[in-house]
């Protein structure tokens, strides 16, 4: 067996091996970093993509519903004009004759020729017939105006009632419009009064009608309020809509009593007490300002009349409604760009507007807070007050009540450390009195926490005894006294030092606590001032709801009446 | 005719239509004027008829005939007024339900149960007094106008 020693082995090979396989696992973990980055690259490419894609279908989404919708929309456009294409037919011809009739340049032959023929166009709608009654009822065939009449009627009671009532109006027919008119009260429910009603309220209050119309509302309101007011729910709704218009009215500049607000505990039921007592200097103008109106509405109201007219006359009938609402909500869809969401959303709050229907006293309490919302002008507002001033009073009434009820009886206060509590602030020199104890209590407590330091004075004395005895009165042993001396004078004298600092620290405090509370009180006597003197103009605010009457409203009309005669 | 319409009676009129159908008292009546006679009443009460135990049924009596056809339970517990007797006096109550008539309070003095609520009305000048009920106050004014809280 022969056994070889190896003395020298070349390893330089291997070692330029093992380095070129360094590098090369170098290169690789590069290559790797490499591949990672574009990983990452991907990645967001991906995202991207995956987030453009998403964007894609939902504009194809939007793109394919609007593409829909005006599809859609052409149909039911065909399908409206195929079922529904006279209605609007009969609805321009509609307008023509009124605005014929009122210039008087239409013979009556075409007029007779005309309606007679919209009346065979049209079955079933019910402005043809009306249109018949008015043409006959100009060339005074009183037999073709009855007959008529009673088709129209049959057909549609109310929408007649309210065409031939604005009509009448606008020709100057007193006595026709004043038995329309009865007819249209006749149709009002007073829990479900429609959107138009108050226009009319208005028209009568303004005086657009003739005076016999104003008495004829007063018998129909008062036979409403009979009906509503049987029990309480109706009322108990409205005063708690004006105790809350009540409790908004008030409001109190910030930083009117800084330290109450400071150093009150109670300052916030203290605060909403005045806030509310100043609630009735602004409400007294605002209803002082309601009354004291000078302008006339009457213009506006005829114009609004004139377009419950052309609205009644150009809008769409109920049979008609279904098919229009798809056409209005395709219109949306494509107004919106192919979001069905936001035009279903916007859909439903048209028809919110248009389906609100209110009872009577709502309508009053709707008319007297906001008359721009409702369509209403100040006329309106200062009727509806008038009318609803029995449970306007009495709201104001229990909101008064309520908060001199809350009203705090003493104002707290904590200031530092020292609670107390007064009614008024007229006890000034007792709290302050009061004050002093505190503090003179207060101080005494501090001094006895500082103890005297009989340990260290003791120390004092051993040293210097024991250092007199030891050294026998000599030069050591009067050093030994004197250093006992000196420990014992120190002490003392720290001890002065740390009373008098407390007694200082302690008056500074009772000073500043002084002034904060003589402020305080000041404050207080102005808050029950302040207090006192708005919830007296309660009082003031009462007197002048009280004098409300539907006389004043009535007075504002006759005024505007004489100026106005039907155009 | 048309200031008529939208006076108290009107109100009162529709809602004693109602109350005697459900024989709740509705707050039309509750809150009608109070007649003269009644408040005269009150008034004086502080001075006269109270020493004698005949003047408490003829109160009784008058309250009754006030407050008409109002069921038992709906009747006031008792009437909180201002004392005019002076200082330390504050209140004082018209028990309506106990033996005591009437009964003078003085400042801090606790009221019993029902009448503490009316207190701090009681003693504002607006108020005249305050009828104490169960679930409720209704405060009346010197011209007899009532509020409920």
């Amino acid at each position: 067996m022969s056994q070889r020693v190896i003395s020298y082995a070349d390893l330089s090979r291997i070692n330029s091996a093992l380095s070129s396989l360094k590098t090369d696992m170098r290169e690789v973990n590069i290559e790797l970093g490499g591949l990672n980055t574009k990983h990452d690259h991907l990645k967001s490419d991906l995202l991207q993509l995956s987030l453009s894609f998403a964007d894609f279908v939902e504009s194809d989404i939007k793109h394919k519903a609007l593409q829909l919708a005006e599809t859609r929309q052409g149909n039911l456009k065909q399908d409206l004009q195929i079922k529904f294409g006279y209605y609007a037919e009969v609805r321009r011809m509609a307008t023509g004759i009124l605005q014929g009739v009122h210039t008087g340049i239409i013979g009556d032959d075409t007029l007779r020729h005309t309606t007679e023929e919209v009346m065979i166009k049209a079955p079933n709608y019910w402005l043809a017939p009306a249109l018949v009654v008015l043409s006959s009822w100009i060339r005074d065939d009183k037999n073709t105006t009855e007959k008529a009449l009673a088709e129209s009627l049959k057909r549609d009671d109310y929408k007649t009632t309210l065409f031939l009532m604005l009509v009448m109006r606008r020709l100057g027919r007193n006595d026709a419009c004043f038995q329309w008119m009865n007819r249209y009260f006749l149709h009002q429910n007073p829990h479900n009064l429609d959107r138009e009603f108050v226009i009319i309220l208005e028209a009568i209050t303004t005086g657009v009608f003739q005076p016999a119309s104003h008495q004829l509302m007063i018998n129909n309101v008062k036979s409403w309020i009979t009906q509503l007011t049987q029990t309480d729910s109706y009322i108990d709704k409205q005063k708690v809509q004006w105790t809350h218009f009540f409790e908004t009215k008030g409001s109190l500049s910030s930083k009117k009593y800084p330290l109450l607000e400071e150093f009150a505990p109670n300052w916030d039921n203290l605060k909403t007490s005045v806030i509310q007592a100043r609630s009735h200097h602004a409400l007294d103008l605002h209803f002082k300002n309601i009354f004291e109106t000078t302008t006339d509405y009457s213009k506006a109201t005829k114009i609004q009349l004139d377009e419950i007219l052309s609205l009644l006359v150009t809008n769409f009938d109920d049979d008609e409604l279904p098919l229009q609402n798809e056409v209005r909500l395709n219109q949306l869809i494509i107004q919106k760009d192919g979001d069905k969401k936001a035009a279903q959303s916007l859909m439903n709050e048209e028809k919110h507007i248009f389906d609100e229907k209110v009872d009577f006293l709502q309508m009053l309490t709707n008319a007297a807070f906001n008359p721009e919302l409702t369509g209403a002008t100040k006329v309106t507002q200062a009727l509806a007050v008038s009318i609803s001033q029995p449970w306007i009073v009495e709201a104001h009434d229990s909101f008064t009540a309520k908060y001199r009820n809350e009203i705090e009886e003493n104002v707290d206060l904590i200031i530092d450390g020292f609670k107390t509590s007064t009614p008024d602030g007229s006890d000034e020199t007792e709290q302050l009195q009061k004050h002093n104890r505190y503090w003179t209590d207060f101080l005494e407590n501090e001094l006895k926490k500082l103890t005297f330091p009989f340990v260290l004075i003791f120390f004092g004395i051993i040293i210097s005894a024991a250092s007199l005895i030891i050294f026998k009165f000599g030069i050591m042993g009067i050093i030994g006294a004197l250093i006992g001396g000196l420990i014992i004078w120190n002490t003392i004298s720290n001890h002065k030092k740390a009373k008098k600092k407390t007694i200082e620290t302690i008056m500074e405090r009772k000073n500043k606590s002084k002034e904060v509370l003589r402020g305080c009180i000041a404050e207080t006597v102005d808050y029950r001032q302040e207090f006192a003197q708005e919830d007296a103009k309660a009082e003031i605010l009462r007197q002048t709801l009280m004098s409300i009457t539907p006389e004043d409203f009535s007075s504002t009309s006759r005024d505007t009446r004489t100026i106005l005669q039907p155009s | 005719m048309a200031k008529i319409i939208f006076q108290n009676e009107t109100l009162t009129g529709t809602a004693e239509v109602g109350s005697a159908s459900t024989k709740i008292l509705s707050d039309r009546d509750i809150l009608r004027k109070r007649s003269e006679k009644y408040l005269n009443l009150i008034r004086t009460m502080d001075t006269e008829l109270l020493i004698e135990t005949r003047g408490k049924k003829d109160m009784m009596t008058k309250i009754h005939e006030e407050f008409g056809s109002a069921q038992l339970a709906d009747l006031p517990i008792g009437i909180l007024a201002k004392c005019y007797l002076g200082h330390p006096h504050e209140v004082h109550t018209l028990d309506l339900s106990a033996g005591q008539i009437i009964k003078h309070y003085i400042i801090g003095e606790l009221l019993p149960e029902h009448f503490e609520k009316a207190r701090t009305l009681a003693k504002h000048n607006a108020y005249f007094f305050v009828e104490v009920y169960k679930d409720k106050l209704i405060l009346i004014r010197e011209d007899g106008t009532a509020a409920k809280l």
